[in-house]
């Protein structure tokens, strides 16, 4: 693989290198150690409280990431779809004298440092938390790496470079997956109307027989149990169905005949796919990769001049788009005012925590769920916002009324079914849902803020953390207000300390935001 | 040689390519032309590979699918995409290597000093700018020393000294016996060079026309009046 080999060896100390020499990786890198380290600590305390800290627990574990990962691969590749090729590769790849099998083993192996990675994660908290024997997590390294991602390159080579398969085969080798799943659920199903819903019964069913004979998924599993559990007769002959299976689909990928027929089908996906990309780097959420977004017919009253053109841009742009000013933001916000309520309902009250448990849900909301910055973000990157003849300040309200429009939306949701089950008072509301869309505009400006502090040497990952760490030093002042008002007047005027707190550190945000906002326009 | 015989694509319901016909001979420096949804980009995506159609594509005789034809085709897109983490160097090495081209250091070096790359040898892929990186993209094509070569709008982005370098190349190719392709919008750029001009609308070759047949009439003229469309400074009443 002499021109592909030199071309992922190259791309990949390339890109090692350059993010070595970024501050932000080191910071990364110590966010990931620490998450590594953390979060198993915390599942090995839950394993070990429900019983699940043995092989079995670990046999459980990649059963359950078997279900959801053997049945979406075999959709993906029969769709042509889940291996990713950027536009270089078009330009370079495709049209070069290399056979477009090695294409296709070329962007399958592009995960496999991750893939490895992973494995080798999961071998050592194998030992730790599930108390496996090292030559067991070795063997189980071994076929994870090499035969399971060779057999997983062989079924990509058969449905995603295929030419004999024609659509119609191709829809019901995914109805087949579907079916696969289904088949599993219902398993599932079975087991919790023997046993009743709980931990062990989840346990039990993961491990049972039945689930690994189901052809293709269940022979994967019983192989898995085998060399994490040791040997029965099902994960024997699960196993030797995998041989079979393994070698069948080897022999059928070396001699299959391609000859690039699934390029064009490549290049659509990549077009998507750095489109879907650019958008999301944007803040725009509503991009599906492989869905055209649809826009219906709309019309709005032009009112105004100068900066009022952005607003009712905006306007007509959420009226064309299929939910209007309705997005994954909104859906979140209901299902934790939803959540809210019936945690109440369940646990019959929240002690002396009552009154914040809906700011401490939307701060957690909107800090960790909402986009960096929408619409505003776009506005920014936007050479006509500046060149708009009118004043800063106008423009800013302007760019981020209909934003914040969407956060008073998403604030009800999130605040009125707790707040009525809770029987809270009509000033606790409101105050409430000011939080919200205190802490949502806090956000938007925040990311100005970032853009002054950090300019162009921290980059766009720089420009996102110092974005969270402004917010998160408001949240920080918001509750220093709230302990304040506790401490001198209750409930109430807790609220009310938390919510002038908030305005006022957004209002210097917004005032800073603007300055950036004149300076960019006078630059 | 290159051979486009038959050629008819569909998206969908929509007929993009229908029984396209032409031939460039060796030595000949083709021109496609044609306005916006002719069906040119079509076409040329056929004959570099990435489009499934129906019909054949042969260059120097072979089918253009096949890995042999490949080896000799080199081909120009009209948006350069380089690799993020590649160097300058590091796209022509890939290249010399995917092409198994025999080439040398000076030849190499006389590349990059052509156009003007030789100090940016080092610089990554996302370090350039779009000019740069159209000039990357023909050193690659040229570096493999293709028998038939497929440019599409390649003088976009390029500063005038090196659009005056590429006609240069192209003129020296078509010398060495190398089939060459352009497909463009700017009329001008082309003047000069061509031999052979096919005019294409809705998916047809309306027309295809040797230089040495219709002597003095101008390129722009010549589209016009096949197109049906109308020059603008006629329009005009200039």
């Amino acid at each position: 693989m002499g021109a592909i080999g030199f071309l992922y060896r190259k791309v990949l100390i390339n890109r090692v290198k350059k993010a070595l020499g970024k501050p932000v990786t080191y910071v990364y890198l110590v966010f990931i150690m620490v998450y590594c380290v953390m979060v198993p600590y915390s599942l090995k305390m839950v394993a070990e409280e429900f019983g699940g800290d043995s092989p079995q627990g670990m046999a459980a574990l990649l059963t359950l990431l078997a279900f959801w990962l053997i049945p979406g691969n075999l959709i993906a590749y029969a769709k042509r779809r889940g291996l990713v090729y950027r536009n270089s590769d078009v330009h370079f790849l495709f049209p070069a004298p290399l056979s477009p099998k090695q294409i296709l083993i070329y962007a399958y192996l592009r995960t496999l440092f991750v893939q490895v990675l992973l494995n080798l994660f999961a071998v050592i908290w194998g030992g730790i938390m599930f108390r496996v024997d090292i030559w067991r997590l070795a063997l189980y390294f071994l076929f994870a790496v090499l035969i399971e991602n060779a057999l997983e390159a062989g079924v990509m080579l058969l449905l995603y470079g295929s030419e004999r398969l024609q659509e119609k085969s191709r829809r019901w080798i995914v109805k087949g997956a579907y079916g696969l799943t289904g088949v599993l659920v219902c398993m599932g199903i079975y087991s919790y109307l023997q046993e009743g819903l709980s931990l062990q019964m989840a346990m039990n069913f993961l491990n049972s027989d039945m689930v690994q004979m189901v052809p293709v998924a269940g022979w994967y599993i019983a192989v898995v149990h085998l060399l994490l559990t040791g040997p029965t007769v099902v994960s024997v002959v699960g196993t030797v169905c995998y041989g079979v299976l393994f070698a069948g689909v080897l022999v059928c990928a070396w001699r299959m005949k391609c000859t690039g027929a699934f390029y064009e089908d490549a290049i659509k996906f990549a077009e998507d796919y750095e489109e879907v990309l650019n958008s999301r780097r944007q803040g725009d959420t509503q991009k599906r990769l492989g869905k055209k977004q649809k826009f219906g017919k709309a019309h709005v009253t032009w009112k105004g001049y100068g900066a009022k053109a952005l607003f009712y841009r905006q306007l007509l742009e959420y009226k064309k788009s299929r939910y209007f000013i309705f997005d994954v933001n909104t859906l979140v916000a209901a299902i934790g005012g939803v959540g809210i309520a019936y945690l109440y309902l369940q646990g019959g009250g929240f002690s002396e925590m009552e009154p914040f448990v809906i700011p401490v849900v939307s701060a957690y909301i909107i800090f960790i769920f909402t986009a960096m910055g929408g619409k505003w973000a776009k506005e920014l990157l936007s050479p006509y916002t500046y060149m708009i003849p009118d004043s800063p300040f106008r423009k800013l309200v302007n760019a981020t009324a209909m934003q914040l429009v969407q956060s008073v939306v998403n604030g009800i949701l999130i605040t009125v079914p707790g707040a009525i089950v809770m029987g809270q008072s009509v000033w606790m509301i409101l105050l409430d849902i000011v939080v919200y869309v205190a802490l949502y505009a806090n956000k938007l400006y925040a990311l100005a803020v970032a853009e002054i502090v950090t300019g162009s040497t921290l980059g766009k990952v720089g420009k996102q953390m110092m974005q969270m760490f402004l917010q998160g030093t408001t949240i920080f002042m918001a509750v220093m207000g709230a302990l304040a008002g506790m401490a001198f007047g209750g409930e109430l005027l807790a609220c009310l300390f938390m919510v002038l707190f908030l305005i006022l550190v957004t209002l210097i945000f917004m005032l800073i935001a603007m300055f950036n906002f004149y300076k960019m326009e006078t630059a | 040689m290159l051979e486009v015989i038959g050629l008819s694509k569909k998206y969908g319901k929509t007929l993009a390519a229908d029984d396209v016909n032409f031939a460039v001979p060796d030595g000949k420096i083709g021109i496609l032309l044609g306005p916006n949804g002719a069906g040119k980009s079509t076409v040329i995506k056929s004959i570099a590979g990435l489009l499934r159609y129906q019909g054949a594509i042969r260059i120097q005789g072979m089918d253009a699918r096949s890995l042999e034809a490949k080896k000799c085709f080199a081909y120009v897109p009209e948006l350069p995409y380089l690799y993020d983490a590649l160097t300058v160097r590091e796209h022509i090495e890939f290249i010399i290597r995917a092409y198994g081209a025999c080439v040398s250091e000076d030849e190499i070096g006389e590349l990059f000093e052509r156009f003007e790359l030789a100090d940016k040898q080092d610089k990554l892929g996302n370090e350039l700018s779009k000019g740069m990186m159209q000039k990357v993209s023909i050193c690659c094509a040229l570096v493999i020393k293709p028998k038939v070569i497929l440019l599409d709008e390649p003088m976009v982005g390029l500063d005038p000294m090196a659009i005056k370098e590429l006609k240069g190349v192209i003129l020296d190719l078509a010398g060495q016996g190398c089939t060459v392709l352009i497909s463009t919008h700017m009329l001008e750029m082309v003047k000069e060079l061509w031999d052979v001009t096919f005019v294409m609308d809705k998916g047809h070759i309306l027309g295809t026309y040797a230089r040495e047949s219709v002597a003095d009439e101008d390129l722009e003229a010549l589209f016009f009046s096949v197109t049906g469309q109308a020059k603008p400074s006629d329009q005009d009443g200039r």
